[in-house]
Order: C-alpha cells, then sequence, then structure tokens
C-alpha cells in the first residue's frame, strides 16, 4: 500500500473523530508546547549572557589580576613591583601574540561634576586600547589618543549615560568641549561613547517602543518587579569615564599611598588573544614576559573568559535538561494517550481490518497504515503545539518580565517537532503490531 | 489442469485438549468458469472450506493447489497476495467500509495491488458499472440499501479481474426479492464465464446452481455431487424470477 493513501486514512480517521483526537493530541500538543518553550526561554538567557560577555570584550579577552605568590616566594614578595606600566611596555615588546594591552587605573567614588550637577562615578585612566578592548564606539569626537598621554593631558572622554545625566534638559547634546570637573580638577570632553544595550533594548528602541510606554508597563507591573524590569547590565558601560592614564597618575596618584608614596601600579591589565587557537601559547608568552618585570615573582593570574563563556554553556546546558526532562514526560504521558486511543481505534475496526486482509492487505500493509495514523496523530500535534508554545511564551513574558526575551531557534523547532512526530509513530507501533497479526477470518466474524 | 485442486485436505482446530476436524480429508476439483454451490448445515466443514479456498487460512495437511500454485504451505504475505489477485470474496454482512464511499469501496483491492490511481478509477466505474450503480458512486454505504451494498461487495470482489469469486451467504441479510436480484447478477458473471462459488445452507438456491457440494461433518457427501454433471447446462429460472 502506498504511504500516501496511508496518510490520507489516517487524516480522515482523525477527521472522524475530531474530538477524541484533539484530546489525544492534548499530551503531545502541552509536551512540544513546553519544550519549545523551555529551549526559547534558555536560549534567550543565554543570548543575553553571551551578549554581554561579548560587550566586555568577548572571550579573546584575557585580564592579568593579582594573586597571592605561592608560598616559597612569599618571603620575596616585596621584591615584585606589581603590576605597573612597565609590565604594558615589556608586553608589548615582548609578547606579540597577544595584539592589544590595556592597562587602567581606577578611582571609585569619584566626583564628576557640571554647572550645578554632581554625580558619583568611577574614573578610569586609560590607554588608547582601552575602547577596542572594551568594545567601545566613538559617537563624537575622538578617543584619548597617544598625545594626550605623552603630554598628560586633562581630556576626558564620557559614555552616553553619563552625558544624559550631566546634560539632563537636552538627551541630543553633545557636550564635546564642555569642561566637567573630576574631583575639583577640570578636564576638557574630547569625545563620547555610543550607547551600548541589548540587542532587545535596541530593538524596542528602534520600533519605537517610547520610554512613556515602558513606564506604563512598569506602572503595571508592580513595584518590586519594575526594580527587575529596570535593571540595565550596560548602566556600568554607559557611565564609563575616561582620563589618559598618565594624568590619571599625576593628579591622583602621586600621593595615593598610605604613606604619601606615589602608587604607580595598574588596577587592570587587560590583553587580547590575537588568534583563539593559540590560546594557551598566548598566555605562556605573556608568563614569561610578566615573570621577569616582576623579578621571578609569580603574583599574578590570569582571569579568562573562557570560564566565563564555559559556565554560561553549562548553566544553560543544565537548565535544558531538566526542562527537556520535565516536557519529555509530558510528552511521554501524550505518547501513552496515542497508545491508548490506537488500541482502542483497532478494536473498533477489527472488522475492517478483517476485510482488508481478505481483499489482500498483507500484515505490514495494516501495519504501515496504523503506524502512519498515529504518525499524523503526533505531526498535527506537534504543529499545534509548536503554535501553543508561542502563546505561552507570550503568556511567560506577560507575567514574568525579563531583559532576556525567549528566542525561537530553527533547531529548537526541528527538535520539539521532531519528537512529537517520533513519539507519534513509536506510540503506534504496539497497536499497529496488535492490528496486524489478527486472524483474518476471526477479524471478519468479530462483531 | 483445473482451476482449484484439493488433495485429501484436513483442517484440525485444538479447543482446549481436544482435537476437532473441521475438515476430514477433502478431495475435490473446481474448472475454470464453474458456477457452483458449497451446501450444508452449519459446523458442517463449509465455511473451513471456503476459507482455504480463498487463501485465508492454509490447511493442516493434504495439498491445495489455486491456478497452478500450491498454497498448502504458503507465507503469510504470499496468501494476502493470492487474495488480492486471484480471489475475490462476497460477504454475508456486506463488509463494506462505512466511511468510504461507493467508488472508493471499489477501489480498495487495486490501493493494494498497487494499480495507479487513474488505472484504479477507470476500473472501479467498469465494475461499478457492471453491477448497476453508476448513479451512487459516492454514497457511502450507510446511504445504500442492503441489496445495492451487496451491489457495491461484488462489484469490488470482481474488480481486479480474480480467477474465482467466493460468496459466504450472499443472500442471507436480504429479503428474497433483492436476493432473487442478486443471484441473478451472480448468473451472469457466471455466464461471462467467470468461476463462482456461493456457499450456503439455503437448499433453494443451491439448487438452482450446475454443480453442488454438499459438506457433512467435514467430509464431502459423495453420491450428491455425482447427481448434478460438471458441464450440465443452467438449470433453469424459476418463472417468478426469470
Amino acid at each position: 500500500m502506498n504511504f500516501w493513501f496511508g496518510l490520507l486514512i489516517g487524516i480522515k480517521e482523525i477527521g472522524a473523530h475530531k474530538f477524541r483526537s484533539f484530546l489525544t493530541m492534548l499530551g503531545i500538543i502541552l509536551g512540544v508546547a513546553s519544550l519549545l518553550a523551555m529551549f526559547a526561554l534558555t536560549e534567550g538567557i543565554a543570548q543575553g549572557m553571551r551578549e554581554m560577555l561579548a560587550a566586555s570584550g568577548g572571550v579573546e579577552r584575557v585580564d592579568v589580576t593579582y594573586k597571592d605568590p605561592s608560598e616559597e616566594l612569599q618571603d620575596l614578595a616585596f621584591l615584585s613591583p606589581g603590576r605597573t606600566m612597565a609590565d604594558v611596555e615589556a608586553l608589548r615588546k615582548g609578547a606579540p601574540l597577544a595584539d592589544l594591552v590595556s592597562p587602567q587605573m581606577d578611582m571609585g567614588n569619584v566626583a564628576v561634576r557640571h554647572s550645578n550637577i554632581k554625580l558619583r562615578l568611577t574614573v578610569s585612566g586609560v590607554c588608547p586600547e582601552f575602547m577596542e578592548m572594551g568594545k567601545f564606539e566613538i559617537e563624537a569626537g575622538r578617543m584619548i589618543g597617544q598625545p594626550d598621554i605623552d603630554s598628560v593631558g586633562r581630556v576626558a572622554v564620557i559614555g552616553a549615560g553619563v552625558a544624559d545625566e550631566l546634560w539632563p534638559d537636552n538627551p541630543e547634546y553633545i557636550p564635546l568641549g564642555e569642561a566637567i570637573m573630576i574631583n575639583g580638577i577640570p578636564y576638557r570632553i574630547v569625545g563620547t561613547f555610543e550607547l551600548s544595550e541589548s540587542d532587545q533594548s535596541k530593538r524596542k528602541r528602534e520600533a519605537g517602543i517610547s520610554a512613556a510606554q515602558d513606564e506604563r508597563r512598569t506602572r503595571r507591573l508592580g513595584k518590586r518587579k519594575a526594580k527587575a524590569a529596570k535593571f540595565d547590565p550596560y548602566w556600568q558601560k554607559n557611565h564609563t569615564v575616561v582620563i589618559p592614564i598618565s594624568t590619571m597618575f599625576f593628579d591622583f596618584r602621586t600621593a595615593a599611598n598610605a604613606d604619601g608614596s606615589p602608587n604607580p601600579k595598574v588596577d587592570r591589565l587587560s590583553l587580547r588573544v590575537s588568534d583563539l587557537s593559540l590560546f594557551e601559547e598566548t598566555l605562556n608568552q605573556v608568563r614569561a614576559v610578566l615573570i621577569r618585570t616582576h623579578r621571578g615573582i609569580d603574583d599574578f593570574g590570569f582571569d579568562t573568559r573562557e570560564e566565563w563563556f564555559d559556565s554560561i554553556e553549562s548553566s544553560v546546558r543544565a537548565t535544558r535538561m531538566s526542562g527537556s526532562f520535565i516536557a519529555g514526560i509530558s510528552l511521554l504521558v501524550g505518547g501513552i494517550g496515542i497508545t491508548n486511543i490506537m488500541l482502542a481505534s483497532i478494536t473498533e475496526r477489527i472488522r475492517e481490518i478483517g476485510v482488508r486482509r481478505a481483499i489482500g492487505a498483507r500484515q505490514r500493509d495494516i501495519f504501515t497504515q496504523i503506524v502512519v495514523e498515529s504518525g499524523v496523530i503526533g505531526f498535527i500535534g506537534g504543529l499545534l503545539g509548536l503554535a501553543a508554545a508561542t502563546g505561552m511564551i507570550h503568556l511567560l513574558i506577560l507575567i514574568s518580565p525579563t531583559e532576556n526575551a525567549p528566542v525561537i531557534t530553527l533547531q529548537a523547532v526541528m527538535i520539539s517537532f521532531g519528537f512529537a512526530v517520533g513519539i507519534g509513530v513509536l506510540s503506534g507501533l504496539y497497536p499497529a503490531w496488535k492490528a496486524s497479526t489478527l486472524d483474518p477470518i476471526e477479524a471478519l466474524r468479530y462483531g | 489442469m483445473a482451476l482449484v485442486e484439493l488433495y485429501d485436505i484436513r483442517k484440525t482446530y485444538r479447543v482446549g485438549d481436544q482435537e476437532i476436524a473441521a475438515l476430514d480429508g477433502v478431495t475435490l476439483s473446481i474448472e475454470a468458469g464453474e458456477f457452483l454451490a458449497i451446501i450444508g448445515p452449519s459446523g458442517s466443514g463449509k465455511s473451513t472450506l471456503m476459507h482455504l479456498l480463498g487463501c485465508l487460512d492454509t490447511p493442516t495437511s493434504g495439498r491445495l493447489l489455486i491456478d497452478g500454485v500450491d498454497i498448502s504451505r504458503a507465507s503469510n504475505d504470499d496468501l494476502s497476495a493470492m487474495r488480492n489477485a486471484k480471489i475475490g470474496f462476497v460477504f454475508q454482512s456486506f463488509n463494506l467500509l462505512p466511511k468510504f464511499d461507493v467508488l472508493r469501496n471499489v477501489e480498495l483491492p487495486m490501493v493494494y495491488a498497487g494499480v495507479a490511481a487513474k488505472v484504479r478509477r477507470e476500473r472501479a466505474m467498469e465494475a461499478i458499472d457492471r453491477v448497476g450503480l453508476m448513479n451512487r458512486l459516492h454514497n457511502t454505504p450507510l446511504q445504500l440499501s442492503g441489496g445495492q451494498c451487496q451491489r457495491v461487495a461484488i462489484a469490488r470482489a470482481i474488480v481486479n479481474n480474480p480467477k474465482i469469486v467466493f460468496a459466504d451467504e450472499p443472500t442471507g441479510n436480504l429479503d428474497s426479492h433483492t436476493g432473487e436480484a442478486i443471484l441473478t447478477l451472480f448468473r451472469e458473471l457466471a455466464a461471462s464465464g467467470r468461476t463462482i462459488v456461493i456457499v450456503t445452507h439455503d437448499n433453494t438456491i443451491a439448487a438452482r446452481l450446475p454443480r453442488r457440494i454438499e459438506m457433512r461433518d467435514g467430509q464431502i457427501r459423495l453420491g450428491v455431487e455425482a447427481q448434478v454433471s460438471n458441464t450440465a447446462p443452467l438449470a433453469p429460472m424459476p418463472k417468478e424470477v426469470a
């Protein structure tokens, strides 16, 4: 018997018992819906996390951190100058595999003032590499350049959030050439960074969802949820204030230590691995350079994003696994439902099966017919499940808004749908086997 | 060689620890083009005989050849193929598929034969025309009378152009008038050269067929068959029917 004929019979049979077939499909529908919704939610979270990771420099970024030296060197630890500009120079010369080296001197809780508005922010002294390392884009003006560092210029580049807050009357205003006071010292703004935001809020902004709409939504959601909804992981990045690293040292670090001595140490030393396939080699090269500038003291370690990346992936995997397990149980229950109905259905049709056998249907023709029938139930259930999943996702967004909108990937759709059809076919196997092994004579006599 | 040949066919069933011989040594041959009746009371073995002749079952022992093919030890699939290609069935309770219309019911055997959809339709129409139901093509069995249902069943039985048609009490569920019309249809089919075997317990039907085989206790009652020659002309129809 040909497959299309079996398909036709299956559809006819389902059409003849619409309500019963729908009830049968319900398990599959809910199973597929929860499977796909779960995939979409975890994918949304994972994408949000990956976006943030990329915005902070991606996996190719490595931070050189301070670490307690190994035990046998601890008494000699004073010999090491720590992470200083000397490291930066040495790395630029001696570690070609790291194609960017960006030092940073941070000063927290600094008063940044313009006219009568005062903000408390972290100000960083940086090199020009800072911009590429942190994936910043210049909106207007320019980044701090090598001449600024050489001439110890009092210039600053500020993030979009800082500009918005210091000049609140006009959000479009670009304060190039304006002066801001950093701990009482005047700096000239030479550039502004572009606004950083998640892809989702970008989409939202471009789609024209205004702040007023957001405000209404926030009010509707109540205070507690509003806080969660307003949490902006890009706040820090948009409130960056950078000045030349040399200026930072001369203005704020010359007497920064408790005993009044200058503090030449950098607070952050980031580098970029030029080729990810040479990740380990790069770290070795960097280690070899730093061990010399640190006079043999291993008081530094590496903070790689790879671990961050891995932990994102593994937590997503874990969520996905447990979610799949629960959705899988739902699908299994749906499958048992199909088996049950198919068994009832063949009992109803024993005579028909007898007739089909008498006019020449082989066992495998009957088998195919029943399997195709339950496969069609799985197929239609899968389709309805996909539709239900989109509804379910909208519902979830409504009751629990997150920054990370669920993302439905083609792969997730295929897997969920494939499962539905697979379960449909599998649950038809036993009834099909039962139907095909009926004795034609007894089947004809039945009922 | 005869179309159907049986040599010492036995069929036994086990019921509990008891062996029951439904057929106890049946030897018989049926020539192509014969129109015959198998009669006998219930329990005589006539249904079992029909099931064997119709390739629905295989004998416990003996040799059974249909159209030269030995089916005594045939596989399940071979039996299906034989039924599909060489045998047509007409049942007492019609056994049409209630969800399909007349056309689809008649097409069904050709579906299993793997006939192309277009050819299927043509041949089904021919068979339906043959039984005179062209005006009912798209009715379902529930919308038809008993006689019409049996005509559809006959169309279905002949659509694959089988070597032999078995009818199991074809008039059993019909009133006498409709039953006569169905018998007339069989008679016409037989006259056009088709081999037809009618299984019945109704002697008034059997008496009008050219050849009768009477079953009793799993065996053919000899002597009864001998009364009618294989080559005898068709018995005259009673006046009121003809």
